[in-house]
């Protein structure tokens, strides 16, 4: 935990930087010449997508190293990604729909991505209202984990199911979406330095969480350690 | 080894007959289920037959549901799951026990709501009923493996039935998209049901084989 809370500060200067740039190299960035200014939304959105994936493997890394090691530190660290999946996933499937809204002329397709990616929303859900509603921490932790780990197994077999669903079924209905658009090279740079900032980003909201969620335990068992002293 | 979890199966089948607590619960539920189906589509007799794959799955999952809440009732009530846990056992032979009964009830439900179905909506596949119950069948497999071990999860928590349902249902969208799909296959003359039947068998094997390793970890001391 001394750990976390020594690089909270850095990890802060350092998102403010990579952001700062990235989002100024992004309105220097030239525009589409079909999607015009909303293609910026873009570096926000597939930063965020990868995050939400990226947080789902952290939380399952940790689920297993609870469970084998039962170390607290590993519970904290999964109760704090949680939220911070579940933000980034959010922010996806929020920018994704303000993009497609002009783009796609929709707010909403059930294309492959996008039912995973709503999918893996609930999920995060699911896991954060299993431990709000265990009242044993140990139970709940535990819980949670195994959770996880039927979720990181689950995700892409729900992910395949989709994709044979829509392209078995009816064809894929936006053909950009479903495969791996070519992106010009005056705007990857933009796009990596966003990527960095958002895995900065991330990086620090989870470091802050954890040390919420460890002072929280602390005084939750201060507080039990003062009833039984009161008795 | 096995037979203590036929035992545990037979425990609780033959409990639930008796009290028929889940048995006729789950079967109203179905019909209710139905009815709200027949009343919010209000489909014709072909509109039925399209509708038909989606209708028994969502019906199907909807009415597990309701036996998956209570797979842990009675020991939760008398306090009898530590017991239960003393069994020299391997934990996994517990598990697959619960498992066994609750597979038994569901099977049964499914197998008195399908032609009921088919009655109600009018649909003339009576030839394959089979074919329709066996993809079914299929299902219910993983889908009451998981589910027992997220019964198992939630019994201790608040509000367990909504966060049981919560949980379950997003878990189980590739096993309802393959089902329905291959129901719909069965059913169609030149249907292709195989690489769904393909892909519900990856999922019961998947489930069946980490369903009773995560109930050893999560009952562990």
């Amino acid at each position: 935990m001394n750990l976390l809370a020594r690089i909270q500060r850095p990890l802060g200067f350092m998102t403010l930087l990579w952001l700062g740039v990235g989002l100024w190299m992004v309105f220097q960035a030239p525009l589409d010449f079909q999607q015009g200014n909303s293609v910026r939304i873009l570096y926000a959105h597939v930063t965020s997508a990868k995050m939400s994936l990226f947080c789902y493997i952290l939380l399952t890394i940790t689920s297993i190293t609870y469970l084998i090691k039962k170390s607290e530190t590993a519970d904290i660290i999964s109760e704090a990604t949680v939220p911070v999946g579940a933000a980034f996933t959010a922010v996806t499937l929020a920018s994704g729909s303000i993009w497609g809204k002009p783009m796609w002329g929709t707010w909403w397709a059930w294309d492959a991505r996008l039912t995973s990616m709503l999918v893996l929303l609930i999920i995060y859900m699911g896991l954060m209202a299993l431990r709000s509603s265990l009242d044993e921490p140990l139970k709940a932790a535990r819980a949670t984990a195994i959770l996880a780990i039927i979720g990181a197994v689950d995700l892409p077999i729900i992910h395949y199911s989709v994709v044979w669903w829509r392209t078995l079924h009816q064809p894929a209905s936006f053909g950009g979406s479903s495969g791996n658009p070519s992106i010009g090279g005056d705007l990857l740079p933009p796009l990596l330095v966003m990527a960095i900032a958002f895995i900065f980003l991330g990086a620090y909201l989870v470091v802050v969480k954890a040390q919420e969620i460890a002072a929280l335990r602390k005084l939750e068992a201060l507080d039990i350690e003062r009833m039984e002293q009161d008795d | 080894m096995l037979k203590a979890a036929y035992r545990i199966a037979w425990k609780d089948m033959v409990g639930d007959l008796r009290r028929r607590s889940s048995l006729s619960s789950m079967l109203f539920f179905s019909i209710a289920v139905l009815v709200v189906f027949q009343a919010a589509f209000e489909p014709d007799r072909q509109a039925a037959v399209k509708l038909l794959p989606g209708l028994v799955w969502a019906t199907m999952l909807f009415t597990s549901l309701m036996g998956l809440g209570r797979v842990f009732q009675a020991e939760e009530e008398n306090g009898a799951f530590e017991g239960l846990l003393l069994a020299s056992v391997p934990r996994g032979i517990i598990f697959l026990g619960k498992w066994m009964g609750n597979l038994l009830l569901t099977l049964l439900v499914q197998a008195m709501i399908l032609p009921l179905t088919m009655i109600l909506f009018n649909v003339d596949a009576w030839h394959v009923i089979h074919h329709i119950f066996g993809v079914l069948v299929l299902g219910i497999l993983g889908l009451t493996g998981l589910g027992v071990l997220l019964a198992a999860m939630t019994q201790a928590a608040r509000s367990r039935e909504t966060l049981l349902a919560l949980l379950l249902l997003p878990l189980v969208a590739p096993l309802l998209i393959a089902g329905v799909q291959a129901t719909a296959g069965v059913m169609e003359v030149d249907g292709q049901p195989w690489p769904w039947i393909k892909l519900l068998l990856i999922f019961d094997t998947v489930y069946l084989a980490l369903a009773p390793w995560g109930f050893s970890w999560l009952v562990e001391e």
